[in-house]
């Protein structure tokens, strides 16, 4: 199998679970109108690792995902899972995968949807109520079991939705705008879900509007726009990046010694100071200087993260 | 194990056939059979249930045969498209699953859906008419359920508005099967590769009243929905789901 550079939570070379191979997709209408939805899309994904996709809206995100489960075929290139065309994969091996849009039938109750899902994944039927009664649990689900899908909220579906990607231990996890429509109780309790789901022989593909989330949860996020892959970029922090960003620093004390050691240093009110610094390296010689002058810190927020920047950067670029 | 797997689950399909188009044909049926026999069975008393040696015969198979077709209707409706349309199917084949095993099932339990709400209402038939042939009825039923609903089935892989272009093509058919069907030239071969839907009425009259038709006939009819069946699995294996 091939191998991909090393992710970040791996220091060996991760084995290729999906690829992407000039991937593009375009729409005919019967007038013979076309929209070119993707375009040239190549891009390889890493057993273990946790993918994001960011991009605008109509961006080409669930157009992507959709042809990575086969459900739709691309116009040009091919998409692989495992070395298996993709849509053989889903069909021999399943994916958890939530979608978008939550799209149960109504007429269904919660947890009767969720004992088909299982059945159809495999799930011996000795086992099924236990794997239901384990999702609902881990989702909150316990006290809308027996309703039926069309009187769940917004919420509490987007939650089904989680749950039935989740009923079996799958190897590869697709998640499409995962947080839309939870409160922030369960937003967060989203995360600690995805940070327990990380496993060395799991790879998480998650698409999101929230660059905030993708920058928590996801190793790399490609950034796409107008259907094309503008970038790939790294969440860490790497210290040789040289991109000047700003951030805030909150002292405690020493204000009147920010200047000796951020000499363009902007006040913003309450103690707060933007400055702006080329490099982590040069961020922490400063903080390091000031701080010898009796300086207090109480916090370094960055302005932007390494991912909202990028993401400004690239589709500026793609514009 | 897939195939076990899907097996099962045809438990969950047929309920759902149950409730969301098996109850609607019963009801739809008895009332259009009611509706339509009852004033003449009121009319002429004991003769009614004479069978075939009543004057009311044809019209008993007519009806017979409509509400089968109805039946097929209501059966077929969104079988494929409505999953497609309302975005069901997301779910559904993320799971290791082949959508083409999956809906050639759910068209062969909802047959056997179909054919229980035909044996109600023939039973129903049955009590009034008693020389009616509960068998003979249900095995028409099969044949236009594999005629109607084979291309019914294409129809609703191929389109989303499958229940409307299948009774176009149903009508479409038959009109243009009279008007150009008798003329001279390449009209009238032409037609002849459309929906065989001017079989039906003497295969009914014939396999309802005496169990027996004329085999090509029969044969036609099978062979044209079973082609149109396998198409429409050829169309899923090849074609997208998602739109």
């Amino acid at each position: 199998m091939d191998s991909l550079p090393p992710t970040s939570n791996d220091s060996h070379p991760a084995a290729l679970v999906i690829e992407f191979r000039n991937v593009g997709k375009t729409y005919r209408s019967l007038l013979g109108n076309s929209v070119k939805a993707v375009e040239e899309f190549s891009l390889q994904v890493g057993e273990g690792e946790i993918l994001g996709i960011a991009g605008p809206n109509g961006a080409g995100k669930t157009t992507l995902i959709a042809m990575m489960l086969g459900y739709l075929r691309p116009t040009t290139g091919t998409v692989q899972i495992k070395g298996l065309p993709a849509r053989r994969y889903v069909e021999q091996n399943g994916v958890g995968y939530l979608s978008e849009l939550i799209a149960i039938n109504p007429k269904w109750r919660a947890d009767t949807a969720l004992a088909r899902y299982a059945m159809l994944a495999g799930i011996p039927e000795t086992e099924i109520p236990a794997h239901v009664n384990t999702v609902i649990e881990k989702l909150g689900l316990e006290e809308h079991r027996n309703k039926k899908v069309k009187a769940l909220s917004k919420g509490n579906l987007q939650r089904l939705g989680l749950a039935q990607a989740l009923l079996r231990e799958e190897e590869i996890l697709v998640l499409d705008e995962p947080t839309h429509g939870l409160d922030p109780v369960w937003t967060q309790r989203f995360r600690d879900i995805v940070e327990e789901l990380r496993r060395p022989d799991r790879t998480i593909l998650i698409a999101s509007h929230n660059l905030d989330e993708l920058q928590r949860l996801a190793d790399r996020v490609a950034i796409i726009d107008h259907g094309r892959l503008q970038r790939v970029v790294s969440t860490g922090y790497d210290q040789t990046h040289q991109a000047a960003t700003r951030y805030r620093l909150t002292l405690v004390s020493g204000h009147e010694r920010i200047r000796e050691s951020f000499p363009e240093a902007e006040e913003a009110g309450k103690g707060e100071y933007d400055v702006t610094v080329s490099s982590i390296k040069e961020l922490n010689a400063a903080l390091a200087d000031l701080m010898s002058r009796g300086a207090l810190v109480a916090s370094v927020v960055p302005e932007r993260s390494v991912l909202e920047q990028q993401f400004r950067e690239a589709i500026g670029e793609s514009q | 194990m897939s195939r076990a797997r899907l097996s099962r689950y045809s438990l969950w399909q047929f309920r759902d056939f149950a409730i969301d188009r098996g109850i609607a044909i019963v009801i739809i049926g008895f009332l259009l059979g009611y509706m339509t026999l009852e004033p003449i069975r009121r009319t002429m008393g004991a003769a009614f249930g004479l069978g075939a040696a009543s004057p009311t015969w044809p019209l008993v198979i007519s009806v017979a045969s409509s509400v089968a077709s109805l039946a097929v209707l209501i059966a077929l409706n969104g079988m494929v498209s409505t999953d497609r349309k309302m975005g069901y199917y997301r779910f559904l084949f993320s799971k290791p699953v082949s959508p083409v095993a999956y809906y050639a099932q759910l068209f062969f339990v909802y047959m056997i859906g179909m054919l229980i709400a035909m044996l109600i209402l023939s039973g129903v038939l049955y009590a009034v008419i008693p020389t009616f042939k509960i068998a003979n009825f249900l095995l028409y039923a099969a044949i236009i359920y594999i005629a109607m609903g084979g291309i019914g089935f294409f129809v609703s892989v191929a389109t989303r508005f499958d229940w409307v272009t299948l009774a176009a093509v149903w009508l479409g058919s038959r009109v243009l099967r009279d008007v150009y069907g008798p003329k001279p030239g390449w009209q009238s071969k032409a037609v002849e590769v459309l929906p065989p839907v001017h079989k039906l009425s003497t295969v009914s009259q014939s396999l309802i009243t005496s169990g027996t038709a004329d085999k090509s006939d029969v044969l036609w009819l099978l062979g044209y929905g079973a082609l149109f069946f396998a198409l429409g699995l050829l169309l899923l294996r090849r074609g997208s789901l998602a739109d």
